[in-house]
């Protein structure tokens, strides 16, 4: 299962912006089991990017295949299963269910398809350091819990490709650490490929491949 | 995936405003009652005034006499052949025909079994105005047992007032026929006493009916009259009620009597009473079914964040829509199924409380109500579902 993206570029972003990309405009295929490092500064359409490449938005000129079928003739019931399967993701914005629980939000994602049972949230959880929060409303959590619930959540299913935007912006050190460690087993479990966008590199995560958006 | 509704129920604002859910349950209740109950009541009109309708094959038959007024009291009243080929050139009467009436005295006596005497009248009419004929309504010179034709009016009477009051026995339609009345024919001439079967009952002509040729010959005998004309014409008519044929009617001075047709009107009446009912009820249910859409619509607007983060966190649309949708399939089966046991229970009361066992009204509800509400289950879930889609898709 690949990726790959076939002069792929946002509608909306100037032209020099795109030329002086390494991943606009560009056939770039992403392999299995690969760790990509997206290097993007604010405004070059990192979170477009990811959003194009989980089927969420298609102001794009180009095309995006999974598995050589491209991802803009995806339907809704194709999309679904898409994100069920074969991709999944941590969002900038988190996108959590702001008025449940912790528990209740890792395990609406996993009940949908399941890779661990529920015992392993716990075990997660504890490993980030939110096991406390479990019962407790997501509102209530810190940004920086919440971003790690989202990690979480993003490893209850199983998939191709991991998405990951900005996902440690409000960690320590050392829960960076901890949390990338958790990712990459995931990953290798799963033979999964990482694809990280960040403003900068991120530390301790070990690429495959860097490109600059 | 073995999710169901309990999964992301959590996840919904399903308890807002509870009253126009509750509303719009009472509402699908009563409106799907009314209509199921309706249909009952129409085929339960059918069954009680079958026999009495006397509309066949799409013709009313009415009687007309000449009014009697304080001024022509003395005259004759009788329709010469002149007045009766006027009425069959009329493009409204499809036939008229003459009742020829009895000339003379008779007396009826019920013999050895029924002690009563009464004075009679008898009468004759054409054979292709009588409804009920059956094939002994003949009669022969010489023949001194005659068959004869009542109204079912009169044997109504005489169950229900008559017998009773002197304490004799009733009669049904069955046991008619095993009873000899004796006639009398008291003329100038002299006094002759004949045997009177009934042999059938007539809905439409309201007459104690002999065959034609024996009354003919009964007038000459004992009424010394050569031809007598008749003071009581039949008239065979698409539409009693035609407004045309009324005046014309009137204008001439002739009475009607629409006893029969009345009848007929009056069913006609009370079935369209009963369809207006039922036309009342299916707006009721469709008023019930908005109120609900509405309702529905609601708790998606209310629920659409969660909605779209269920989506796209991967749970697939028509799963959702299915699932949102079915939470409702038991009120609905709840409700017409109350609905149903209802009529059932108000069917029997009828039937048994007001109709007092009635023959002829079954107790039981019949077939097509319960397939109106099978029909009614099934559009009101799968408008439910496909309205639950759509407003998923949208989001």
């Amino acid at each position: 299962m690949q990726i790959s993206l076939q002069q792929v570029a946002p509608t909306f972003i100037e032209q020099e912006k795109i030329a002086s990309s390494q991943v606009w405009n560009k056939s770039i295929v992403f392999q299995p089991a690969e760790k990509i490092q997206i290097i993007a500064p604010s405004g070059s359409g990192k979170t477009s990017l990811i959003h194009f490449l989980y089927g969420m938005r298609k102001d794009y000129s180009g095309d995006i295949a999974y598995d050589e079928k491209n991802i803009r003739g995806f339907d809704a019931e194709d999309l679904a299963t898409y994100r069920q399967a074969n991709i999944s993701i941590v969002f900038q914005d988190l996108r959590l269910f702001t008025e449940q629980t912790v528990l209740q939000n890792l395990n609406i994602k996993r009940q949908l398809n399941p890779f661990h049972s529920e015992n392993k949230i716990a075990a997660m959880a504890r490993r980030l350091g939110i096991e406390n929060k479990l019962n407790k409303l997501c509102k209530t959590c810190s940004y920086g819990e919440q971003q790690r619930i989202a990690i979480i959540r993003s490893l209850q299913q199983p998939f191709d490709f991991l998405l990951l935007d900005e996902p440690f912006s409000h960690l320590d050190d050392n829960n960076r650490k901890i949390g990338l460690e958790l990712i990459e087993e995931e990953c290798s479990l799963r033979k999964a490929s990482i694809i990280l966008a960040d403003l900068r590199p991120v530390e301790h995560f070990k690429a495959d491949k860097t490109l600059n958006l | 995936m073995n999710l169901s509704f309990k999964h992301i129920d959590p996840f919904l604002t399903t308890d807002q405003n509870k009253a126009s859910r509750w509303l719009s349950y009472i509402g699908l209740g009563i409106g799907v009652l009314l209509l199921l109950c309706s249909i009952q009541m129409y085929i339960n009109i059918d069954a009680l005034l079958k026999n009495k309708n006397a509309k066949k094959d799409g013709y009313d038959y009415i009687s007309i006499t000449k009014k009697v007024t304080n001024e022509n009291m003395a005259q004759d009243h009788s329709f010469s052949d002149a007045d009766i080929s006027e009425l069959k050139k009329l493009s409204l009467i499809d036939d008229a025909t003459g009742l020829v009436a009895n000339k003379f005295l008779v007396k009826a006596t019920g013999g050895g079994a029924v002690p009563f005497t009464a004075d009679m009248f008898l009468e004759a009419i054409d054979e292709n105005f009588i409804d009920t004929l059956p094939p002994t309504f003949n009669w022969k010179e010489g023949q001194t047992l005659i068959p004869v034709i009542i109204s079912s009016d009169y044997l109504e009477l005489y169950n229900t007032v008559f017998a009773p009051s002197r304490d004799l026995p009733q009669v049904s339609e069955k046991t008619l026929s095993t009873i000899i009345v004796q006639l009398e024919f008291i003329g100038n001439s002299g006094t002759q006493t004949f045997r009177g079967n009934i042999v059938a009952v007539s809905d439409r002509i309201n007459s104690v009916l002999v065959p034609k040729n024996f009354l003919e010959w009964a007038n000459q005998q004992f009424g010394n009259k050569v031809k007598s004309d008749p003071s009581r014409i039949f008239l065979k008519t698409k539409d009693a009620n035609n407004p045309e044929l009324l005046s014309f009617l009137q204008q001439k001075d002739y009475h009607i009597n629409k006893d029969k047709t009345k009848f007929g009107r009056v069913k006609q009446v009370l079935q369209m009473i009963v369809t207006g009912l039922a036309g009342f009820g299916i707006l009721v249910v469709l008023l019930a079914m908005v109120l609900f859409s509405f309702y529905l619509q609601l708790m998606i607007a209310k629920s659409k964040e969660n909605l779209q983060l269920l989506l796209t966190i991967g749970y697939s649309p028509d799963w959702l829509s299915k699932t949102v949708a079915k939470k409702w399939i038991p009120v609905y089966i709840i409700v017409i199924i109350m609905a149903v046991v209802v009529t059932v229970v108000l069917q029997w009361s009828f039937q048994h409380f007001v109709m007092k066992d009635r023959e002829g009204l079954s107790p039981f509800v019949n077939w097509m109500v319960f397939a109106t509400a099978l029909l009614l289950l099934i559009l009101s879930i799968a408008i439910n579902f496909r309205l639950v889609k759509k407003l998923l898709y949208k989001l």
